[in-house]
């Protein structure tokens, strides 16, 4: 049934009703792959999570794998140093993106240049920035401790103290995400009417006060989006910690996906694994469930 | 608007802020090259300098004998060469069958890829192990995907999940919103079928969704370490990200053979970030999320 009733353009009124089959022959490879690859698994970790499955058996345990995990001392360890590395990178790295966004958009000669230095450390693979740290925060050879006792400081073992290791893979974190927030803040302002500021500097008002009245607020979905990014990032760290530290010195430095690998790879306990695994699942839907919620109010750098 | 000197000296006072922090970020990059082409002497507190005393190839041609490097190379190439462009054909069809066909359940399909970026692959990594190991018929399996390691430790399994990408998708779909309903409709007049629409009007004119999707997904594919570390099992399956790993051994590391390997695995993303640094930008700028 294809009648239109009046308007304007029958043509295109015709169109929307039309139902073009054709496209779901489009999307069959990606929802094939999706289904398989994505879907599917995402649905077999929860089931999992009730088994004891090690790779080749499994019964189911009900509960139990989730009353463990809560008791795992590793695994609440992990717990705490992600939600530590989250805390100490998420604020300093946006900070600093936002202040290199607001100084390369308005004030500093060069910015064609420096835009694309600041974002180098995100290009660059994990692996090879965790090899140039090592060699960095090494005791014996590493640059840090030869900057340290050259101003007279007492050189740290760094990676390999208990105290500092996760320190060192924050600042590490902070490093490689900063340009990307620069980036992303950047075109949040750009899309701030100019007109705002110059109305602002008629009523004689200063550049701190346009920054905190006009960009802060004007930026406020930009950076409710990048802190949501941030989040659920900082809750997948695990090629820096597994390259660094495999977690050490003394559990220093284990995070929740080096605990899943450490206990579904190395272990084959897929099903304890697993219950592990669906707790960032968790985590990472009411994160995401807080963006849809809260996150489309200014509706400039959101999804959709 | 006439500029005070105060205004000057604090312009060029910010200037010398961001240069250094600038010096600082690059730092750790430049590490990686200068030690590359470092003695060992020269790795030594003692012997420190920043600019190394020679530019000696010797470092990279020791670290490429150390494992088997042309084969690391040769398994990250193909393996990113065709990700890339069969991700690219699938996912722009796919995006542009969500922007501009009318079906039902287009929402929650969209929907379902949007959750697809939200969710962490590594909760899934696990059934994703074991659907591979459990492909009927390969890799020494019988028809019930019994008794061998399925797609484990082979092309495919570093190929075909990554064939469609959420993120790929939902880009290509935002891309094709912004066309001209007329294009479509005067190709229709015109009697060109839905795939002749894409092929002939629609992807002509995705030269920039293209590029923008080639770079994120040719870095993404060739950083990746996490995916392969698990899929792989033998050394001759390791992509370049996983090769680095065999310099890292138990009695010391030989820095400068480590960073002379890492400088040549970073090499190609450096290249391609030094031609086309504008579409990175764009990339993320335009949806704020990496592939």
């Amino acid at each position: 049934m294809t009648t239109t009733s009046a308007g304007t353009s029958p043509g295109r009124r015709r169109k929307k009703k039309e139902s073009d089959a054709i496209g779901y022959l489009f999307m069959l490879p990606n929802l094939i792959i999706y289904g398989i690859f994505v879907f599917i698994p995402t649905l077999c970790t929860i089931f999992y999570s009730f088994t004891n499955f090690d790779l080749f058996n499994w019964k189911f345990v009900g509960l139990s794998n989730y009353s463990k995990i809560f008791k795992d001392s590793f695994f609440m360890k992990a717990i705490g140093n992600t939600l530590l590395y989250a805390a100490g990178t998420i604020f300093i790295s946006m900070a600093i993106g936002l202040l290199l966004a607001v100084l390369l958009n308005a004030f500093v000669p060069g910015r064609k240049l420096f835009r694309p230095l600041f974002y180098l450390p995100n290009t660059i693979s994990v692996i090879a920035a965790c090899m140039a740290w090592l060699y960095i925060y090494n005791p014996n050879t590493g640059i840090l401790n030869y900057l340290l006792k050259l101003f007279g400081g007492t050189p740290q073992s760094w990676l390999l103290d208990v105290k500092l290791s996760l320190l060192c893979i924050m600042v590490m974190g902070i490093w490689s995400t900063l340009g990307y927030n620069m980036i992303v803040f950047t075109s949040g302002l750009q899309g701030i009417p100019e007109y705002l500021y110059e109305a602002a500097r008629i009523d004689g008002a200063g550049a701190w006060v346009q920054f905190t009245r006009i960009t802060m607020p004007m930026l406020a979905p930009t950076t409710f989006f990048l802190f949501v990014m941030a989040v659920i990032n900082s809750f997948q760290v695990f090629g820096q910690v597994y390259t660094m530290t495999n977690g050490g010195p003394m559990n220093a430095t284990t995070t929740i996906v080096h605990q899943i690998y450490m206990n579904g790879f190395e272990g084959y306990k897929m099903g304890y694994a697993s219950s592990q695994a669906v707790f960032l699942l968790v985590i990472t839907t009411l994160v995401t469930l807080l963006t849809f919620r809260y996150g489309d109010r200014g509706g400039d750098a959101d999804m959709a | 608007m006439k500029h005070t000197r105060a205004y000057n000296a604090g312009r060029w006072l910010t200037f010398a802020g961001v240069l250094l922090l600038c010096l600082l970020v690059i730092f750790p990059v430049y590490i990686i090259f200068s030690t590359a082409f470092k003695t060992p002497p020269e790795l030594t507190m003692a012997e420190f300098s920043l600019l190394p005393k020679s530019f000696s190839l010797e470092n990279f041609r020791v670290a490429m004998s150390k494992g088997d490097w042309p084969r690391y190379f040769f398994n990250s190439v193909l393996v990113t060469v065709v990700t890339v462009v069969g991700s690219i054909f699938f996912n722009t069809l796919c995006g542009y069958s969500l922007a501009r066909l009318s079906f039902r359940g287009r929402k929650v399909i969209l929907m379902l890829f949007i959750m697809g970026i939200m969710i962490p692959p590594q909760s899934y990594i696990i059934p994703q192990f074991i659907i591979l190991r459990s492909v009927p018929l390969m890799g020494g399996n019988d028809i019930l995907g019994q008794g061998g390691i399925g797609l484990l430790n082979s092309y495919a399994g570093l190929i075909i999940p990554f064939l469609s990408g959420s993120f790929g998708v939902f880009l290509s779909r935002q891309f094709y919103l912004t066309f001209p309903k007329d294009l479509d409709e005067a190709a229709r007049i015109d009697g060109c079928s839905k795939f002749g629409i894409y092929t002939r009007i629609y992807m002509p004119l995705s030269g920039s969704l293209f590029a923008t999707l080639t770079i994120l997904k040719f870095v993404a594919t060739w950083n990746d370490f996490f995916y392969p570390l698990i899929i792989t099992n033998s050394k001759d399956m390791y992509t370049v990200q996983l090769g680095l790993q065999i310099f890292r051994g138990v009695s010391g590391t030989e820095w400068n053979i480590l960073m002379a390997a890492t400088l040549i695995t970073i090499l190609p993303v450096l290249v391609v970030f030094a031609c086309a640094q504008k579409y990175f930008i764009k990339g993320i700028a335009t949806t704020g999320l990496k592939a």
